[in-house]
């Protein structure tokens, strides 16, 4: 960190410096040094080759200086304040009560949804198909085959739109969850506890 | 003291109104968030559940409130409750269905008229967070956990305790068996130990 920091403070200064310069003319002349001009012998002009650029060798693009330890791991792993590249532990896991796949709490389970999903889209298809454009004015009672109407008084049914599904309603989607709708009861009378031990 | 009450003026939604509404970020800007908030409530009150953004889902699910509570407030010959319906509605046969069928379903009510859910959402995936936003009282399956946890239930709790107590004379049981084999078969395992001990000494 620190050589950075003095490298891009002298870089600031010799800036400013040629900068200020530019703006109001370079020195008088007289603050130069004194020196006297010596006359050189001339040097035969030597034939140019590359050699002379590169010599031992040349660096291209190369760090200028050192990653510091605190950085080098922060680009390891990342930061607990930003983003973690470790792999981490889900603690919001949670398993359905009803179909026992796994879902993230305070979500609804995959599962589940997708099967409802599909219903609500076929129930969905039915009562805009069975509509039209007409107006709405009454509830929708979705029956499936082989159902009949509950026992309801005549009053219920004043003003409900039936909508009835070609096929048997699903298991899952049972009206009455203390009896499954399509599944014959039973005639055994024996009670026998399972799982005791 | 002359104060106007403020409860009888606006009804009080039953679910969280947040301080601040959301800008849900337009080019046409205000007009185009309101725009896509009433092609939301009209999909609502027509489906009766849909799946879309939680942010719209939430910020539509207030108007929607805000829009059946006033029906029921005032009834269809109110003509503000009227013109806001018109508004908000943009199929016109989905404000027979506001005044006709969902304010006597909801008339009696003491709870909010929606439901708001978490869409599931793919693990380890950039998306935006889904929600399922559905009218109380709807003709499909439920989607909430229909077996409730009835861990604590009395009588699960006393068969859980009667589980505990026949596990506990199993075991002990069990553990008096192992016991007395333990006693009768003891002497010859100290015999072989011994055995055992000589061996390296007399080789
Ligand atoms: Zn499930």
């Amino acid at each position: 960190m620190i050589p950075r920091i003095t490298y891009i403070c002298s870089q600031l200064v010799k800036n400013i410096e040629r900068n200020l310069f530019h703006m109001f003319g370079h020195p008088p002349k007289e603050l130069a040094l004194a020196y006297v001009h010596e006359h050189k012998p001339v040097s035969s002009p030597q034939k140019f080759s590359l050699k002379d650029i590169i010599g031992d060798g040349m660096l291209w693009a190369v760090p200028k200086f050192r990653r510091t330890n605190e950085r080098k791991l922060k680009r390891k792993f990342g930061s607990p304040e930003y983003v973690l590249k470790i792999l981490l532990p889900k603690n919001n896991i949670k398993v359905c009560q009803d179909c026992g796949h796994h879902h993230e709490k305070g979500r609804l389970c995959e599962h589940c949804y997708t099967k409802v999903k599909k219903e609500t889209q076929e129930i969905q298809d039915k009562i805009q198909e069975k509509l039209g454009l007409n107006p709405i004015e009454n509830d929708v009672v979705v029956l499936y085959e082989g159902e009949k109407l509950p026992d309801e008084p005549k009053e219920f049914w004043n003003g409900k739109r039936i909508v009835e599904m070609k096929k048997e309603r699903p298991q899952w989607f049972s009206k009455n969850l203390l009896q499954k709708t399509t599944q014959q009861p039973s005639d055994s009378t024996d009670v026998k506890p399972t799982d005791l031990a | 003291m002359n104060q106007a009450e403020v409860s009888k003026l606006v009804s009080k939604l039953r679910i969280k109104v947040p301080p601040k509404h959301r800008k849900l970020p337009n080019p046409k800007g205000p007009e185009g968030r309101l725009d896509k908030l009433r092609k939301t409530v009209t999909g609502l009150i027509k489906y009766e559940r849909i799946e879309l953004n939680y942010n719209r889902a939430d910020e539509a699910r207030q108007y929607a409130e805000r829009l059946i509570s006033e029906a029921i407030r005032h009834g269809d010959c109110h003509k503000p409750t009227m013109d806001t319906a018109n508004f908000w509605l943009l199929e016109k046969e989905l404000v027979h269905k506001l005044f006709k069928v969902l304010v006597p379903r909801f008339e009696n009510s003491s709870v909010a008229y929606t439901k708001l859910y978490n869409a599931p959402k793919p693990q380890y995936a950039r998306v935006l967070d889904k929600a399922v936003l559905e009218l109380k009282g709807n003709p499909y399956p439920e989607l909430g956990n229909k077996q409730t946890n009835n861990k604590y239930f009395i009588q699960n709790i006393l068969l859980d305790a009667a589980k505990h107590e026949y596990r506990q004379a199993k075991y002990a049981e069990v553990a008096n068996k192992i016991g007395q084999a333990g006693n009768e078969t003891s002497p010859v395992n100290t015999e072989n130990a011994e055995k055992l001990n000589e061996k390296p000494m007399s080789s």
